[in-house]
């Protein structure tokens, strides 16, 4: 490891350094990935542009949406007391990230730039149809966070652009959310499969008007279930139409087999996990 | 590589040091100014061996750099007793024999004074779930658990 180090004072000042140093600079955010990346010899920037000293980039805040600096921290969003209710799910996604050590500096923007198919925040924020903006000497653009995972690693992030927050609309009426992951131990551990679920009911609680599931894990990028969610829209939450999402979304997917577990062990995990992260948030309006 | 000089706080103390920007707070602590009682490891954020806390928090000093901490209130094991008296979470490891071959202790001992100041009287099941960032690999995991469960008990009533 060897760079030149700066610390920006200012959002200005982050942005005019990124464009300045293009592909050569790194933000440095938590530091989870990055630097351990840099000490493996996987990138080696000549620039390192850390941003704990940029005002309000770790900032909550809810105004009918719910917009995350990129520097807000795992541990920020677990003790969130405005996330406990609708979005239960995010707080789920955000505890089991690493151990304590890591949810103190690990940051929401870091674990979208690092683009790890495996995220475990990612898929919560891609059921809530999250947008991202991202700063560079272009200016400001908004992209859906879909559109901004492109495959493991990478996104639709321009050399130098800052990626400043993430964005949400607050759910309202009967809607409720929930993750679940898998992993070979229950701490410490990359997800072998997780899910993320986002269930709207009607007025009377009868029928499902809205369904998001993204899985994480399971493609290149974090992914989104869109036949499971199609099966649900419009029809009553029966367990038997539950087990059928499961059933679609494992068709759908796309998981590899690795050091963690085969493609056919995570396809039979996505049909199990699917099913039981919508009981969760059915569950969740009673 | 041009070397950076940096002012840190460590255990209440100012240390200047000259340093390239590349080093790690681990690195420092240890190199440049002897406190080995932080130690070093997997040198990826996974075992906490090197967990010290900064502002407060627990972090793993392996992934932090040194220059990050200007400024910054850093607390590593040989800052935990204070007056020659040994912290109630010190005394409770040696009480319930928590320590065997003590390499990954001085980790285990920051981790649960960051926890116990904020949640006092804490469950088993809460302090293992906050111990999950350090391991353990003579596997006493049981006697450290009843140690930190014992001394937040002590640090509640205390209070």
């Amino acid at each position: 490891m060897s760079f030149q180090y700066h610390e920006p004072v200012s959002l200005a000042e982050a942005v005019d350094l990124g464009a300045r140093f293009g592909a050569d600079g790194r933000f440095l955010a938590g530091g989870t990935d990055l630097i351990i990346q840099m000490r493996r010899g996987k990138v080696a920037p000549r620039h390192v542009l850390s941003l704990h000293r940029v005002p309000g980039l770790d900032a909550i805040e809810l105004n009918g949406s719910v917009r995350l600096g990129a520097l807000v921290t795992h541990r920020a969003i677990e003790r969130c007391a405005s996330f406990q209710g609708r979005l239960r799910g995010l707080v789920e996604g955000a505890e089991v990230v690493g151990g304590h050590q890591i949810r103190n500096v690990g940051t929401v923007g870091g674990n979208i730039i690092n683009a790890s198919p495996a995220a475990d925040v990612v898929p919560v924020l891609l059921a809530l149809d999250a947008t991202i903006t991202c700063v560079g000497a272009d200016g400001e653009r908004t992209l859906t966070l879909e559109e901004f995972l492109l495959e493991p690693g990478r996104t639709a992030r321009r050399p130098g652009e800052l990626l400043t927050a993430v964005r949400f609309a607050v759910p309202q009426g009967r809607t409720a959310t929930a993750f679940l992951k898998a992993g070979r131990r229950r701490a410490m551990e990359i997800s072998v499969v997780c899910v993320a679920a986002r269930l709207t009911l009607d007025a009377t609680g009868e029928r499902c008007v809205e369904a998001r599931i993204a899985l994480g894990a399971v493609a290149p990028t974090t992914w989104r279930a869109r036949e499971a969610e199609r099966l649900l829209e419009g029809r009553p939450l029966t367990p038997e139409a539950m087990r059928e999402a499961g059933r679609a979304a494992a068709a759908g997917c796309r998981p590899i087999g690795d050091v963690r577990a085969s493609a056919r062990y995570r396809r039979l995990l996505v049909e199990t996990l699917v099913p039981r992260a919508l009981a969760r948030c059915r569950k969740r309006f009673e | 590589m041009s070397k950076v000089a940096l002012e840190l706080c460590i255990n209440g103390e100012r240390h200047e040091v000259l340093t390239e920007p590349h080093r790690t707070l681990l690195d420092v602590l240890r190199v440049d100014l002897g406190l080995t009682g932080t130690k070093e490891n997997c040198l990826e954020a996974e075992c906490g061996v090197c967990t010290v806390l900064l502002d407060g928090r627990a972090v793993n000093s392996c992934i932090v750099l040194a220059v990050q901490c200007r400024g910054r209130a850093v607390l590593t094991i040989e800052g935990v007793a204070e007056h020659g008296a040994l912290h109630p979470i010190q005394q409770a490891f040696i009480d319930h024999g928590a320590v065997q071959c003590g390499y990954c202790i001085p980790g285990m001992i920051l981790s649960a004074k960051a926890f116990l100041e904020e949640r006092p009287g804490a469950t088993e099941a809460e302090v293992r779930e906050m111990l999950a960032g350090n391991l353990c690999r003579c596997t006493g995991y049981q006697k450290i658990a009843d140690a930190v469960v014992a001394a937040g008990r002590a640090v509640a009533a205390g209070r």
